[in-house]
């Protein structure tokens, strides 16, 4: 028999170690016959594996050994455990603190990003059928215009899909019609986020009714669905409110239900719903709109559904819906999951029934930086407790001689790092309470703590993560202090502490972090003030944004001669659009010398004098004039990317118009606007034509107001609106509060990664201070020695700083080029964006050194400064 | 309470060890399992069920001679009690008696009734 054809020696031991003493003999009997005779039949590796099955299999409550239960002896131990850790703790309080001070900082942080990532996640999740529900979105790619995804379709969309495909389960379509007047006898109130819906809405969404019928509330034409707090803004209750009628827009509408308020984490806010019947009813039946994309549209899929394979049929679907044998080179329709439409619509246009946007790849980073803030707090730990070792070698020896087992002083030291990770654990928890307050103000949210006790799960997992913590960065100090060796440690000798490549290489990678987080927060801070500052080509600081309704479009050139007469009102204007956002694209005609070219621009109707107003700057020809009749609907400011685009010899004087306008009627091009970024910086600029068209209304009045006298402005256009405008009332806001919204998720990236970098460099020097106090405290002797031979203090100074400088240096360069890299790939999701500025890192690596330096200079000084008779009397 | 009633896998277990008589050992009965149902088994599960007959007092068992070809180690002999024998028999004398009232292997001639 050869040597191979014994049972996998693995095997038996494990057999060995749980199988009862008296079945031992039988069961490798057993298990031996077995194997001889599977060698025989098959081959060697099956036999062995059979061994394994077979031992495993002997894994039963009937073959195990009885565990001794020793209750009694083991509260006893674990007694002895807490005495001698609490006896530790608190004997070195500097380091104790340090410890669970860092770990603290480390858990507190990592909490809170829990709670910020998890509300971000939460968004939607109340639908019980979220997982089914999809969005259908298009990419668009028309001439003349940047292909775009954007977040609209066609009316005719919605029914055509539920038609020809049977996927579909239902869709809801909704049509958003923003901000209403709303009238109820006295009662004049504006409601936000007004949307038509189809009648399946409460058959996809689960947003609770409070009073009404589920199943008929949507059903007939004029009726509208209030939210409790709408509905108030009327109604002394929400049942008097039920079956009464609202007045909007001319007519009157039956509130056939009452909606719960809508919760915080739904994409979809709204405050009343009208019935889309009102609109499929009669000879402009929407259901058969198709050309226009001005819905949105989700839909129910069978739970068999595959997403890939409806998209492959889309093309068709299109072709056979829409005459235009184009269709499909200016359309894709795409469908987006329910929870993607919160986190994953960053780069999706015409995005308006999205609530609270955010851009989900941030939350990874949030994890990550929440991952390298524990590992620099754990460092530290690991950190101290081995640099320390030698204040306990005596400890060690003494128990090892008394006849601790190796795996009993293993307890101990883990045992101490979990209740160091315990006591940590409460601090982070409080300090949690006290900043949370603070975080919110800072980042608009209302994050709480109590979140973190809703679920049992989720606080398991919590003292799961503390407990497994102080596990891990137990495990090296323990080990590292049970392998002295049992005669050297009771002589007192050395285990060559003092240089420990395990230790300098942990301060390397804190350091590391802390440099490149501290980068990082640079740069960012830098592209985001960049956008800020950045000439966007006008001015939206100090600009007034007021709705208007008809009867303030009716009476505008009264308002705006009323409101230039005030001295602090620098211009007005209006506009159907507001900046900040893509614009509305719709054809456009060119009329070039090849013939008529169709483009598909963004476009905007404005007030003759909107490019003065907002500062904007001409390239070529003339802006809007009042006195020259033609500039009324038949004359065209284009940017500069529409000029480019069109590459015509003279821009100027080209005929050009809407789609609608016939070929022989074409307006005129009368000037080139140089390009402004009328969207948000992650876009390149688009082609843009602007027009004036008065009777089509604007939407906007745009009022600048001279710095420093807001207050004074808003009182003056109130004054004014309210007097000229009875029919609706004064609404404004400011532009730069829009784009402020506009970069919020940009904004919130930011904040947290500065208070992360603050964090990360904040626990990195208090570790290095408490491993700059043991380390020179371990060279006190050599110190003495040095200073009596004539050593100065700035050479001992050096002397010990160097080693930590020197590792800060090998964090600097081994982090600077990742750091590098993963900031160029941030910056490529703007189209617009800085730099990188070499100087911007050494920056970051002196700031880490410097502090550094400050933290043990503390210690370095002190020994250096220090009476070497003491130092050689130490001990 | 020790439950007495025989499990279909029980039963099988202490038929096989009736059958294997002074070989019934966990390993052979196990090996005896396999060949005669073509069901794979572990020794684990058979040597939990024999320990559980046991205890129910359908086999005794002691251990045998030392024997070379296992390396010298002894085997555990099972053998059927008396007790066994007959909850063996009541278990097929009560399955027979379900057999006879089944119409479909009635001995008797089948009898239908059209209506």
């Amino acid at each position: 028999m050869s040597v191979n054809t014994k049972p996998p020696k693995l095997a038996i031991r494990l057999l060995n170690t749980f199988l009862r003493d008296d079945l031992v003999e039988e069961v490798q009997g057993d298990l031996d016959e077995k194997f001889q005779k599977d060698l025989k039949r098959e081959s060697r590796y099956k036999a062995k594996w059979n061994y394994w099955y077979q031992t495993l299999n002997y894994l039963r409550p009937f073959a195990i050994k009885k565990f001794k239960r020793l209750s009694a002896m083991n509260n006893q131990l674990l007694g002895n455990y807490f005495k001698i850790s609490a006896r530790n703790i608190l004997k070195h309080k500097m380091i104790s603190v340090i410890n669970v001070f860092s770990l603290a900082i480390g858990l507190a942080a990592c909490v809170v990003i829990y709670l910020f990532v998890s509300d971000e996640q939460s968004f939607d999740s109340f639908h019980s059928k979220s997982s089914l529900i999809y969005r259908l979105d298009e990419v668009q790619k028309f001439t003349g215009t940047n292909e775009q995804r954007v977040a609209l379709s066609m009316p005719g969309m919605g029914p055509a899909l539920k038609r020809d495909f049977p996927e579909v389960n239902i869709y809801v379509r909704f049509w958003l019609r923003g901000k209403q007047l709303m009238i109820k006898d006295e009662t004049k109130q504006l409601i936000d986020n007004v949307m038509v819906v189809d009648s399946t809405f409460f058959d996809i969404f689960d947003f609770p009714l409070v009073h009404g019928d589920v199943n008929t509330c949507l059903n007939r034409p004029l009726t509208i669905l209030l939210t409790e707090s709408t509905a108030l803004k009327f109604f002394k209750s929400t049942e008097e409110a039920l079956n009464k009628t609202i007045f909007w827009d001319d007519r009157d509408y039956q509130i056939t239900g009452i909606l719960k308020d809508v919760p915080e984490n739904s994409h979809i806010q709204f405050e009343a719903l009208m019935s889309m019947v009102t609109y499929t009813k009669g000879e402009n039946n929407v259901n058969n709109s198709w050309g226009g994309n001005w819905m949105t549209t989700y839909l129910l899929l069978d739970p068999n559904s595959n997403i890939k394979r409806m998209e492959e049929k889309f093309p068709k679907f299109l072709s056979s819906h829409m005459d235009d044998p184009q269709i499909n080179s200016y359309y894709k329709l795409f469908l987006q999951r329910l929870d993607q439409v919160h986190l994953a619509s960053n780069d999706i246009e015409h995005d308006y029934i999205n609530y609270r946007k955010f851009n989900g790849s941030y939350l990874m980073i949030f994890y990550v930086i929440a991952g390298f803030i524990l590992v620099i707090a754990a460092v530290n730990f690991m950190n101290l407790t081995t640099a320390r070792a030698s204040h306990r070698w005596k400890e060690i020896g003494v128990r090892k001689t008394i006849g601790a087992k190796k795996l009993q002083l293993f307890g101990q030291f883990i045992f101490e790092s979990v209740m160091l990770a315990g006591i940590a654990l409460t601090v982070a928890l409080l300090l949690d309470i006290l900043l949370i307050p603070m975080l919110n103000d800072l980042i608009g949210r209302q994050l709480s703590i109590a979140q973190l006790f809703h679920n049992v799960w989720q606080l398991v997992a919590v003292l799961l993560a503390t407990l497994s913590l102080g596990i891990i960065t137990g495990i090296y100090p323990s080990f590292y202090m049970t392998s002295f060796d049992l005669s050297r440690l009771l002589k007192g000798g050395n285990k060559g502490e003092g240089k420990s490549v395990l230790r300098s290489t942990l301060v390397v990678i804190q350091f590391g972090l802390a440099i490149g987080m501290i980068v990082s927060t640079l740069i960012v801070i830098q592209q985001l003030s960049f956008m800020k500052e950045s000439d966007i080509g006008f001015d939206k600081d100090q600009m007034l944004l007021v709705n208007m309704n008809n009867e303030a479009n009716e009476k505008f050139e009264t308002i705006k001669k009323e409101l230039q007469k005030q001295s602090m009102i620098k211009g007005v204007t209006a506009s159907g659009q507001r900046l900040g956002n893509n614009l509305h694209q719709w054809g456009f005609k060119v009329k070039a010398d090849t013939g008529v070219l169709s483009i598909t621009p963004s476009n905007v109707n404005v007030d003759y004098d909107y490019l003065t107003v907002y500062g904007m700057e001409m390239k070529e020809g003339r802006g809007f004039s009042k006195d020259n009749l033609n500039d009324n609907g038949r004359a065209f400011v284009i940017n500069e990317s529409f000029a480019n685009e069109l590459k015509l010899k003279e821009t100027i004087g080209t005929r050009a118009g809407h789609d609608w306008y016939h070929n022989d009627s074409l307006g005129t091009i009368i000037g080139v606007v140089k390009d402004f970024n009328f969207n948000s910086l992650h876009y390149k600029v688009n082609t843009l034509a602007l027009v004036v068209h008065p009777e089509w209304g604007y939407n906007e009045l745009s009022v600048k107001i001279e710095k420093g006298r807001n207050a004074e402005g808003i009182a003056a256009v109130k004054k004014v609106w309210d007097e000229l405008v009875p029919s609706y009332p004064f609404d404004y806001t400011f532009l730069d509060a829009h784009f402020e919204e506009v970069y919020r998720s940009d904004k919130q990236m930011s904040a947290v990664v500065t208070i992360m970098a603050g964090l990360s460099i904040l626990i990195s020097c208090i570790g290095l201070f408490g491993l700059a106090a043991i380390t020179i405290e371990q060279k006190t002797k050599e110190i003495g020695v040095r200073k009596v031979l004539g050593a100065t203090e700035s050479q001992i100074t050096v002397l010990l700083s160097r080693n930590f400088a020197g590792l800060i240096g090998i964090a600097f360069v081994i982090v600077s080029p990742v750091a590098y890299l993963t900031l160029q790939r941030w910056l490529e999701t703007f189209a617009y964006r800085i730099e990188i500025n070499l100087l911007v890192f050494v920056a970051g690596g002196v700031l880490a050194l410097v502090i550094g330096m400050l933290v043990i200079s503390y210690h370095t000084l002190r020994s250096a400064r220090a009476n070497p008779v003491q130092a050689l009397r130490y001990e | 309470m020790i439950e007495t009633r025989l499990g279909e896998f029980e039963e099988v277990i202490l038929l096989l060890a009736g059958i294997l008589g002074e070989e019934a050992y966990a390993f052979k009965i196990a090996e005896e399992f396999e060949s005669q149902t073509k069901r794979s088994v572990s020794i684990g599960a058979v040597h939990s069920t024999l320990t559980r007959l046991e205890e129910k007092g359908f086999l005794k068992s002691e251990m045998g001679k030392a024997t070379a070809e296992r390396g010298g180690r002894r085997k555990r002999i099972y053998t059927i009690t008396a007790y066994g024998k007959k909850t063996l028999t009541a278990a097929k004398e009560f399955k027979q008696a379900l057999w006879d009232q089944f119409p479909g292997f009635a001995t008797s001639k089948l009898s239908f009734v059209y209506s």
